[in-house]
């Protein structure tokens, strides 16, 4: 299995470097993911960039959620309303909508919404987290525009018993709990993880957007959440392994006011149950695998300041299957389907609305002799009824040259199915939208190599993307707003990355930046002269930067790292906008090991330079504040 | 790897980086300032997309038509903030109402400085000043009701509370009595209040059609009333369309109630000519004149174009119409003339809702 090594290098090593900082220090969570549960994931996403955060990584974010994780470490740019609150992607200057995450392989978006919020996913309650940029409709289906954000749960065989609790207190009144117990014999491994998080987020900040610029605290953005995930593994038979997965979570968040309100009561509840079981059959020649999932979630809503309760519940089943096999030597298939049945319901629809969905997917992919160069086909088709979507085809290419040079390149056809609010909502919804559909196409040159003591990467990628038929609520004539496929939007740009790590004896230092240029113009309108054409859209920075620095020796680490964020409009016709800001953040990491125990001590500080910055205009945000921890280990292996 | 094989990776990335390096400063415009300040004109409220706190004031000056766009701020250097809903001027003060942000800011009405803040309120939505120590503000509440909240002009208190029907919205003064619109709220109701101006008591309540939202005195010392009808629970059609109604002051009682017959469009924004002989309203995507003698409503419109808000000059006899455009960046207002021809137009803020002529 030559090529797959190959292949799983090229994506892990140059980005694993981003993560193993840590990777002396937090050995005991160093987690070799022995079933992978999506073949399409590892062989199929050739020519598309892609980020690992692998759980050394996710470790060090421990007490943090997803948005923090993916702000601090990818090159996605995150848009947040403030500590605790709404957090969405947007890759290469898309929509909130056009990036898909994918639970173990499955869709775990609302389809009233279509979109998740990623503030609302713990990093402990995940192995690892992977992203894939551009658009891969091929593979994932709808909502893989802008990119594909994958988060992996796994768990090893034979590790023997492992009890961990964590606990961590920090500012405005902010503490965590978490605990999880693994059992991992030979042929069956079960865990158990739980947390526990509340905070009240109380903190000062400067309002400006009063008279005097008064100090003043943030008022109504307390939360509470707490959540479990449980999981098993059986080793069936010498070549069937079966999971199951169930996901259980509760928030309960206050809405804080923007700095232009008085005051806010608003509260946001969401509860969300996600379970799944799949089977896998690794056989000499043919891999199979098939796996259900079953979602529920509710969003409820209120604000007795303007009279509004919004109570909503969506529930998701999906049914998958894929297969992978070999016609010669040089080449991997994989063949499947996939159906997906949602249903949702909320006062604004009238009636319960559902929708069911299956697509045909396939991949082939051929490499050369020598493993350097890897060719991939891949495709899509989805049938809804009443509603034709376009076939997404997808081609790839990576390949090795001048012996320490890669290069990437992948043209692919994406689209975005409206959700349910688009569709069927009362008054404005209109059920004859069409999907969204475009093309993207990148090509990446990256550099790696080491040489003593040193090791380096660089990377460069450019890409296009249009995405048209793009979904807008917008007022006709005599001001009644409805949803129209009004937009097309163009996005282009250059991501540079680089990383170095020097490693001598016991002491480790990396060094890393990267660099975003995004160009994202809407280029149709149905209103006429609307001041919106050819104009950057809102909150798209054209330019963010990120530069970090770590370094570690034996069990302790120190990293430090600086967020730029340029100029983003705040209005459509690019006439007001929001000044550039930098954000720094520092951790420490502190281990001690045992025999069998190993504690770990960390402290985590945020904004140290203590800036005032908005990332919403008029949403207030923290000063410097702190967050200190320890976590306790135990490990017991298993009889041999 | 060879020296050379380093110097040539290196280079690559050099220049791939100096690609990067471009300046995506935006610029920023100086907004103008009428050397004689903000006399002789048309202040225009610009709501700002709900929650984002934009809102702003602009001003169109009669003299020379120059526009000064979002002078609270360049005066004060702060935002007046989440969704300005009108303006009034009153003894030479300003006095702006800031819907979501629960205050009314009050300025110099020339140089729009800022001389205090009158806050405590729940969706404030117009201002009236009665004596030179006593005003008005209607508003939603949060309660059961809609309030007028009686204000201490000097020291900017809330002094007291009026209940009236839901939704307390705009306001007009005949003689020593306070007619207040009830549009609904975040309900719905049907009345318009009538508050003794001396007293504050709460005269009574007259039963007009669903909504009423604007209203205008005529020559005749009629009170107009422009209902926006009632709609169903999932907004999709209208249970009660709107109607133009009459009230006698003197009685008060309806006189004249006109229904209008679209089940999907409310007529909205009540405006009356200097000689209060005509009305004008927005309907169905168009500007409609009615005059006060008709006991009909008029069939054929005056102008042909749906706008946001509508308002009248009486001092340049013109009418004021805002076009909100994608309702996410600046706005328009366009200047028609008495028959309906264009005059001009110029840029307004974000959702220009409506106007105070000074």
């Amino acid at each position: 299995m030559n090529f797959f090594k190959t292949s799983i290098c090229i994506f892990c090593y140059a980005h694993s470097l981003l993560g193993n900082a840590q990777s002396l220090v937090d050995s005991i969570k160093q987690l070799k993911p022995v079933e992978i549960s999506s073949l399409r994931l590892n062989e199929f996403s050739s020519g598309n960039k892609c980020e690992t955060i692998d759980s050394a990584m996710l470790n060090k974010y421990a007490t943090s959620n997803l948005a923090d994780v993916l702000t601090n470490e990818t090159q996605v740019f995150v848009k947040s309303y403030g500590l605790g609150s709404l957090a969405t992607t947007s890759f290469r200057g898309a929509g909130a909508s056009h990036t898909a995450v994918l639970w173990n392989g499955f869709n775990i978006e609302s389809p009233m919404l279509g979109l998740l919020d990623i503030s609302l996913i713990p990093s402990f309650f995940l192995n690892d987290v992977r992203l894939q940029y551009g658009g891969a409709g091929a593979l994932w289906g709808s909502g893989a525009v802008g990119g594909t954000i994958l988060l992996n749960n796994a768990l090893p065989f034979n590790r023997g018993l492992t009890v961990s609790a964590m606990a961590s207190m920090g500012s405005y009144n902010d503490a965590q709990q978490q605990a999880s117990v693994e059992v991992s014999k030979r042929k069956f491994a079960s865990s158990l993880k739980i947390f526990n998080h509340q905070a009240t987020n109380d903190f000062t900040f400067t309002n400006i957007a009063k008279r005097g610029f008064p100090e003043e605290k943030q008022t109504n953005a307390e939360l509470k959440a707490s959540g479990i995930l449980q999981e098993n593994l059986f080793q069936i038979s010498s070549h069937q392994k079966l999971n199951t997965r169930i996901w259980y979570q509760n928030n309960d968040r206050n809405l804080p006011p923007s700095m232009t309100e008085d005051k806010s009561v608003a509260n946001q509840k969401d509860d969300a149950l996600r379970a799944s079981t799949e089977w896998q059959r690794t056989g000499e020649r043919v891999a199979l695998l098939a796996r259900v999932a079953y979602f529920n979630e509710g969003i409820n809503y209120t604000d007795s300041m303007i009279h509004l309760q919004s109570k909503s519940r969506s529930e998701v089943s999906i049914a998958e299957a894929e297969s992978r096999f070999s016609i010669t030597k040089l080449d991997a298939v994989n063949i499947g389907f996939n159906n997906t049945y949602s249903q949702a319901s909320t006062l604004d629809y009238g009636e319960n609305k559902f929708q069911n969905r299956t697509a045909l997917f396939a991949s082939y992919k051929l490499h050369s002799k020598n493993n350097n160069w890897n060719v991939l086909l891949s495709a899509r088709q989805e049938f809804i009824k009443n509603t034709s979507i376009p076939f997404s085809p997808t081609i790839g290419v990576d390949g090795k040259f001048l012996k320490y040079f890669y290069v990437k390149m992948n043209i692919a056809k994406h689209y975005r199915i409206p959700t349910f609010n688009d569709l069927y909502w009362a008054q404005g919804g209109n059920p004859d939208l069409k999907q969204e559909n475009g093309w993207s196409e990148e090509i990446s040159l990256n550099h790696q190599h080491e040489i003593k003591s040193w090791s380096w990467y660089l990377g460069a990628t450019v890409f296009n993307r249009t995405i048209d038929n793009w979904i807008l609520w917008s007022p006709n004539a005599a001001n009644v707003w409805s949803a129209g496929n009004v937009a097309s939007v163009w996005s282009r740009g250059v991501e540079y990355k680089l990383n170095a790590t020097y490693t001598f004896k016991k002491l480790k230092v990396k060094l890393s930046g990267l660099y975003n240029y995004v160009l994202s113009t809407n280029e149709s309108s149905a209103i006429v002269g609307d001041a919106s054409l050819h104009k950057q859209l809102m909150y798209v920075p054209i330019q963010n930067a990120q530069g970090s620095i770590s370094i570690g020796y034996r069990h302790f680490s120190v990293s430090y790292t600086t967020i730029y964020t340029g100029y983003r409009y705040t209005s459509t016709d690019n006439l007001a906008f929001l000044k550039p800001y930098s954000v720094s953040n520092v951790s420490l990491n502190h281990l001690i090991l045992l025999k069998k125990w190993s504690f770990r001590i960390f402290v985590q500080l945020n904004n140290v330079w203590n800036q005032t910055y908005q990332v919403m205009q008029y949403r207030a945000m923290p000063l410097l504040n702190a967050q200190a921890g320890v976590g306790i280990y135990f490990n017991k292996p298993n009889k041999p | 790897m060879n020296v050379k094989q380093l110097i040539f990776a290196s280079s690559i990335a050099f220049a791939i980086s100096m690609m990067g390096c471009k300046k995506d400063d935006p610029e920023t415009t100086n907004p103008t300032t009428p050397a004689s300040g903000f006399t002789n004109g048309v202040f225009i409220t610009n709501e700002g997309p709900y929650n984002t706190g934009t809102g702003t004031v602009s001003f169109y000056s009669r003299s020379n038509g120059s526009v000064s766009s979002d002078i609270f701020n360049t005066k004060n250097g702060f935002p007046l903030g989440n969704v300005v809903q009108s303006m009034e001027v009153y003894n030479s003060k300003g006095y702006i109402v800031v819907n979501n942000a629960g205050k009314v800011e009050v300025v110099d009405a020339t140089s729009f400085a800022s001389v205090g803040t009158i806050t405590g309120l729940t969706s404030p939505r117009c201002f009236l000043g009665i004596t030179s120590s006593k005003g008005y503000v209607s508003q939603f509440g949060s309660g059961a009701t809609g309030e007028v909240k009686i204000i201490d002009l000097n020291t900017k208190a809330i002094t007291g509370t009026i209940a009236t029907g839901n939704g307390a919205d705009a306001m007009l003064k005949v003689g020593n009595t306070v007619y207040v619109a009830c549009s609904g709220g975040f309900t719905n109701d049907s009345v318009v209040t009538v508050i003794d101006a001396t007293t504050n008591a709460v005269l009574t309540n007259i039963n007009t059609g669903a909504n009423p939202a604007s209203m205008q005195l005529d020559a005749n010392g009629k009170l107009w009333v422009l209902c926006v009808g009632k709609w169903n629970s999932s907004y999709t059609s209208l249970v009660n369309t709107g109607s133009l109604v009459r009230i006698n002051p003197a009685t008060n009682t309806v006189d004249l109630s006109l229904p209008f017959t679209s089940t999907t469009n409310s007529p909205m924004h009540l405006c009356i000519d200097a000689a209060k002989t005509t009305l004008y309203y927005l309907y169905q995507g168009a500007v409609y004149a009615q005059p006060i003698a008709l006991s009909n409503l008029v069939s054929t419109p005056l102008i042909n174009r749906g706008f946001y808000s509508l308002g009248y000059d009486p001092i340049s006899n013109a009418i004021f119409a805002g076009d909100a455009g994608n309702f996410s960046s600046n706005g328009k207002v366009i200047r028609y003339n008495q028959a309906g021809a264009v005059l001009d137009s110029f840029a307004a803020g974000i959702i220009p809702g409506n106007f105070c002529f000074r």
